[in-house]
């Protein structure tokens, strides 16, 4: 991979991490009603940051795979999954049991060797 | 419709619109031609109507993961809204003739055992969730 494509996959990864953990937060607000909570998720900031954050991520991926092949993209993309677990455990403190290390492991592997880092 | 019916048909809708949305993207690309930081590319990508096809699979990914989570346990739905990377990899090798070297393959079969262990862990969370109350 040149290092543009290089450049390319972290930004699309540090925009759906992003993405995913201000959703997150949004969706964090308990209010009395379904229509309550959700009036208050479109007034949080949290919300129109991560909304921001996918239409950028859109960019951003096609740019990917004007770079490099489809199936390398979707494999390396991959890691996306790994990253979000490890966001969820420093900033909300969710559970990482052995089950899941050795998934996360796995993959981590798994994109190390289809992205020609191994 | 039965359970497993329900599963089945809403497992693989998941799948084909991911894999849809990710053949969009890049045949988009192709009319795009390599990117460069100018709006004249960004141009080239609105101009793109299989821009337009990958934006409907998104939205269609979207409402069929809502319908599915309805019912469906989230473990299992999980790995299937990851496991379009099998499907995407065949189509890219058969439509756009890509090289699926033998890297590629460990790869992506280290990945779909990664997800299969995820999927099992998130089960056994919603089981012991469920046992507790």
């Amino acid at each position: 991979m040149s290092s543009l494509a290089i450049f390319v996959w972290i930004a699309s990864v540090f925009l759906d991490t992003a993405g995913r953990l201000t959703f997150k937060s949004a969706a964090m607000t308990e209010r009395e009603t379904e229509l309550q909570r959700w009036k208050s998720m479109l007034r949080s900031p949290w919300l129109w940051a991560g909304i921001i954050c996918f239409c950028l991520e859109f960019a951003v991926w096609l740019a990917l795979l004007s770079l490099i092949p489809l199936s390398q993209a979707v494999l390396i993309g991959s890691i996306n999954i790994v990253v979000v677990m490890i966001a969820g455990r420093l900033i909300f403190h969710e559970r990482l049991d052995g089950l899941r290390l050795a998934g996360m492991s796995l993959i981590a592997v798994g994109v190390a060797l289809a992205g020609g880092f191994a | 419709m039965s359970r497993a019916r329900f599963y089945l048909v809403g497992f693989s809708a998941l799948v084909l619109v991911d894999t849809w949305t990710q053949l969009s993207f890049k045949l988009a690309s192709h009319q795009t031609g390599e990117f460069v930081m100018t709006t004249a590319w960004l141009k080239a990508a609105v101009a793109s109507p299989w821009i337009y096809g990958a934006i409907a699979g998104y939205l269609s990914a979207f409402f069929t993961w809502m319908t599915l989570l309805k019912h469906a346990p989230v473990g299992p739905a999980f790995a299937a809204s990851h496991l379009d990377v099998v499907t995407v990899l065949m189509l890219s090798a058969l439509l756009f003739g890509e090289q699926l070297s033998a890297l590629k393959i460990a790869g992506a079969t280290c990945i779909v055992l990664g997800i299969v262990l995820l999927s099992l862990s998130e089960s056994k969370d919603v089981t012991a969730r469920a046992t507790v109350d």
